[in-house]
């Protein structure tokens, strides 16, 4: 459309200049008649024509109004600033790649958040809209509401137009050839019209599907899975697949961007909650009808112009009634409504607080860009007060001049911002080896320059170019006619630039913010790398297996990890072997974390006696060297047919018994039966490393059957390729059973460093990028000053003084500035590394190290950037430089 | 020829070269230059439209919608851009004769003031 504009714009200028070519030759004409001499004619026409482009100007501007004569004007400086910075190619580069690391490194930050911040769910129509629906313990833990709530609310609702439930699972997915891990959901009859979600083949799962427990074996597959496995099958529809060995028929592929209801995370299968007791790997459970089996994340849509607070109190009375229907002792909120932020599930909880700090960073990196250029621009500036002092004795006002300056800033700018797009594609590589392919869940966040994006760079550039072009410019303008015109146009006057030397130190200020910012994420990953989870994950080999989906039933598949861990155990390279449900320090917690009594124990009003449990085989804590503090480990005998028993942390058995001893013998209850605690055993870092001691048990494999279970075992020696032989143990056995995942369990824990992981890359990447600007700003500043003085060392060489002198005399300069630099910051890092406390591990907000670390780098990287040009200082041939300044 | 004495030239007032432009135009569609001689003829060589301000005001006259531009032949079979009177440019034409003829009124009602008792 704008383009047409112009393009009507050029055909009605042709127009015009042949309509006055006519009346010019008409004219002509009627001369000629006259009996003139035709090259007379004409010149007497044109005389008396007067001035043609003025009357080209004022016609045009009557075109448009002044819009037009405006755009004009400002496309003619778009033309003049391009010319010139055409003419200083090297200049224009230096600006727009620095522009673009400091609007790159935002736009990562930016995507980064929107990513988390505005579009939290792919796919789901105004995702932050929705409402969670949790309930609340005693202790003020939050769980999920059971089934019958659900459906309750689902019914009841007055300010809900539509109240849907999802369970997110794992799932093992049977392909011809081998099997494949991955994360789906349990989802409601009405799950995808609540979020508005369609299929893009087939259809979604629909209340009709959500009628007979166990009679709709059906299942839609998200765009991902169909196009990775299925080749993006066109006939997909209608053919079965092996859900946790249980044969469901695809009905659906979902909408291309949706990935399920949970932030952050990639799920693939969508199978109706009817389906949970056949397909869940969770086994057994009356997941439907069940009160105190809490597995339904719930969000609802609010009806338009319910408030939060109107469907607080609406879910509140609901709540009070099913309180007062159906007691549960455990639940002292039965349901409560909370905004879509303020859920705790989904990745936003892990990752929010570090986008925050990225962006703090990238935006303090932007300040340090925009100083390093106004830098640039003001020693610019300095060179074209001739053009500026000519412009305005020509009667140019100052406003026309900004214009045309700004259009040179936005000309650097924008080619600025467009390169900066570029760098989150950039950095995704970077973003992905720190997460480990271990991770437990499919993280995804859409990182993808979209209009928002590009938007957000537009604003980025025209701010940067505010920033650093029109603010020195501004200063550049505001010239003393006379004096440019005696001191002969160029700035001789003025030997010391008070103002470039504040923007360089302002810069090394906030370079050394944050440098002190990255050191502290670098020393909490160390600190977390090195800090004692009270377990050794050192060669030990972990592999997932799931006897369930080869196809064993309950005793198969306990003579299976029996015969398995036997087989193991007598190898001469293993030293330990055992299993587990759920790993240690893999960030999240797994499994559920179920309300437990204990004998004799009173519970206090607001005492939270809900604990995480890990289902294990006997040698668990041999092979992960925990320590047994008292009783004794499991054994096989803990078998159904013996006496219910539990092994319990320390912290627990202190908060409960006083001392470990003393636990021995006492019991507690899960569910139904009591079991006896025969073992204390140390406490481990159970999901994250900066996780505070909390109680936890542990239950016996042989008395808690699970199909799916994590086999851990520990080499004798570091040399020992112990996965290949785990592996060649359980294909021995069973040739046909999938290993769903082998590795090494420092490979599996790395992702509860992921977060420092993340972070300490990031920033590393900003700390480098703000200190070699700082870098460059000090040598800009000392070459310039050398240049200035070049007549004033010609003077000092030549009474005598040696080259070392003047050596001495600029790196003094750049080291001062240095020292300024770093004594500013560290008073600002100060204040601002307070902000970052609870991101970090191990090291204090002022840790000296990293203060001092910083501070001697900046003076030492000031001391080399002023040395190259000191030194080019000191070859002035002081005859040249007498004679020729 | 050389332009007129300066004592027999006038200087238009401010406002009525539209006015006189619809009027030309009244009487057959014409392009600029024959505009320009139009007027010159009809007021007997006094008046000499500015070509600077003949086009500007042809321009703003079409933007307006008081006339209409299109590229024709003249008599001598030259290319040429015409200027016709719309019906919107007639009613205009109307009211700028009315007030013309208002502010003759009113300004030789200042210079000659009640005739009858002169």
């Amino acid at each position: 459309m704008r383009w047409n504009f112009f393009k009507s714009t050029r055909r009605r200028e042709e127009d015009l200049r042949r309509e006055i070519a006519t009346h010019l030759a008409f004219a002509a004409q009627d001369r000629v008649a006259d009996g003139q001499d035709p090259e007379a004619a004409r010149r007497a026409v044109l005389k008396e024509f007067g001035n043609v482009t003025l009357t080209l100007e004022s016609t045009r501007r009557t075109w448009g109004g002044m819009w037009v004569d405006y755009a004009g004007a400002l496309l003619g400086d778009l033309r003049y600033a391009v010319r010139l910075l055409l003419r200083s190619p090297g200049y224009s580069v230096i600006v727009i790649a620095v522009l673009a690391l400091g609007i790159g490194t935002n736009l990562i930050a930016f995507a980064l958040f929107k990513a988390l911040a505005l579009t939290p769910l792919p796919g789901v129509a105004d995702a932050p809209a929705l409402h969670f629906v949790y309930s609340r313990s005693r202790g003020g833990g939050l769980s999920s509401l059971s089934y019958p709530d659900y459906r309750y609310l689902r019914d009841e609702h007055p300010g809900y137009s539509a109240v849907a439930g999802a369970s997110m699972q794992p799932f093992t997915l049977g392909l011809r050839e081998r099997q494949l891990r991955l994360v789906g959901e349990f989802v409601t009859g009405n799950y995808f019209a609540t979020l508005g979600v369609g299929a893009q083949r087939g259809r979604t799962i629909l209340p009709s599907d959500d009628i007979n427990p166990g009679g709709h074996p059906v299942v839609v597959i998200s765009d991902g899975l169909w196009r990775r496995e299925f080749a993006g099958d066109p006939d997909i529809i209608g053919k079965p697949i092996r859900l946790n060995s249980f044969l469901l028929t695809i009905v659906g592929v979902a909408d291309e961007d949706f990935r399920g209801a949970v932030v952050g995370i990639q799920n693939d299968v969508f199978v109706p909650v009817t389906m949970l007791s056949q397909v869940s790997q969770f086994g057994g459970g009356n997941w439907l009808d069940d009160r105190h089996n809490s597995w339904v994340q719930t969000f609802a849509r609010p009806r338009a112009g319910v408030t939060l607070a109107r469907a607080r109190a609406q879910t509140e009375v609901l709540a009070a009634r099913l309180a007062a229907e159906y007691p549960i002792e455990e639940k002292t909120i039965r349901a409560f409504s909370m905004p879509f932020w303020e859920s705790p599930y989904g990745a936003q909880t892990y990752v929010l607080p570090t986008t925050v700090l990225i962006s703090a960073m990238s935006a303090l990196l932007l300040l340090v860009v925009c100083i390093n250029v106004a830098g640039l621009v003001l020693v610019r500036g300095m060179s074209r007060r001739g053009e500026m002092a000519a412009r305005l004795a020509l009667g140019a006002s100052r406003p026309r001049i900004l214009r045309l300056l700004l259009m040179e800033h936005l000309t650097l700018a924008l080619p600025g911002a467009c390169v900066g797009l570029v760098l989150p594609r950039l950095l995704e590589p970077i973003m992905a080896s720190a997460q480990p392919d271990a991770a437990p869940l499919p993280l995804y966040f859409n990182f993808g320059p979209d209009g928002l994006v590009v938007a957000f760079a537009a604003a980025l550039a025209l701010v940067s170019a505010l920033l650093s072009g029109l603010w020195p410019s501004l200063k550049g303008t505001r010239i003393d006619l006379a004096s440019v015109i005696k001191d002969g146009l160029l700035p001789h006057s003025g030997r010391k630039s008070p103002m470039r030397t504040a923007l360089v130190v302002c810069q090394i200020a906030m370079s050394f913010v944050l440098l002190v910012g990255t050191s502290l994420t670098v020393r909490s990953l160390e600190g977390a790398r090195r800090a004692d989870p009270g377990f050794d994950a050192a060669h030990v080999g972990s592999i997932v297996l799931d006897v369930k989906a080869g196809g064993y039933d309950e005793p198969g598949g306990r003579r299976f990890y029996r015969q398995l861990l036997d087989d193991l155990r007598a190898d001469p390279g293993i030293e330990a072997a055992s299993l587990a449900s759920t790993l240690p320090l893999t960030l999240v917690d797994y499994g559920s974390n179920p309300e437990f009594a204990i004998e004799g124990h009173t519970r206090g009003p607001n005492e939270e006696t809900h604990f995480f449990y890990n289902v294990i085989a006997p040698d668990y804590f041999r092979t992960l060297r925990i320590g047994v503090v008292a009783g004794r480990d499991f054994t096989r005998d803990d078998d159904p047919a013996a006496e219910p028993v539990a092994i319990v942390n320390e912290t627990m058995a202190r908060r409960f018994w006083g001392e470990p001893a003393r636990a021995i013998g006492e019991r507690i209850r899960m569910t139904e039966e009591w079991r006896t605690v025969v073992g204390v055993v140390e406490d481990i870092k159970y999901a994250r490393i900066n996780e505070d001691p909390r109680p936890y048990v542990y239950l016996p494999f042989e008395q808690m059957y699970l199909p799916g279970m994590t086999l851990q075992v520990r080499a004798s020696s570091p040399s020992f390729p112990l996965l290949e032989h785990a592996r060649r143990h359980v294909e021995m056995l069973d040739p046909n059973l999938s290993i769903l995942e082998a590795r090494m369990l420092t490979e599996q824990t790395r992702i509860a460093f992921a977060i420092y992981d993340v972070s300490a890359r990031v920033l590393g990447v900003v700390g480098v990028v703000a200190m070699s600007l700082a870098a460059l700003g000090i040598y800009g500043l000392v070459a310039y000053s050398v240049k200035q003085r070049t007549h004033e060392i010609g003077v000092r060489l030549a009474v005598g003084a040696r080259r070392s002198d003047i050596v001495q005399l600029f790196m003094s300069m750049g080291v001062r500035l240095g020292v300024v630099g770093a004594a500013i910051g560290a008073g600002l890092a100060v204040v601002v590394t307070r902000f970052m406390a609870s991101l970090l591990f191990g090291v204090s907000t002022t840790d000296p190290v990293s203060f001092v670390l910083v501070a001697g780098g900046v003076v030492s990287i000031a001391l080399v950037a002023s040395l190259v040009p000191a030194w080019f200082g000191a070859r002035t041939d002081p005859l040249a430089a007498l004679r020729h300044t | 020829m050389e332009s007129p004495a300066p004592a027999s030239r006038l200087v238009l007032l401010q406002g009525t070269l539209d006015m006189l432009i619809l009027q030309t135009l009244q009487w057959g569609p014409q392009h600029g230059y024959a505009i320009t001689q139009m007027i010159r003829a009809r007021s007997s060589e006094a008046l000499q439209v500015e070509t600077g301000s003949l086009y500007p005001a042809l321009h703003r006259l079409e933007r307006q919608g008081w006339v209409k531009a299109d590229w024709g032949q003249t008599d001598t079979n030259q290319q040429a851009k015409f200027y016709r009177l719309t019906a919107a440019g007639k009613k205009q034409l109307a009211r700028e004769r009315d007030r013309w003829s208002q502010l003759v009124a009113a300004i030789s009602g200042v210079l000659d003031p009640d005739p009858a008792k002169g």
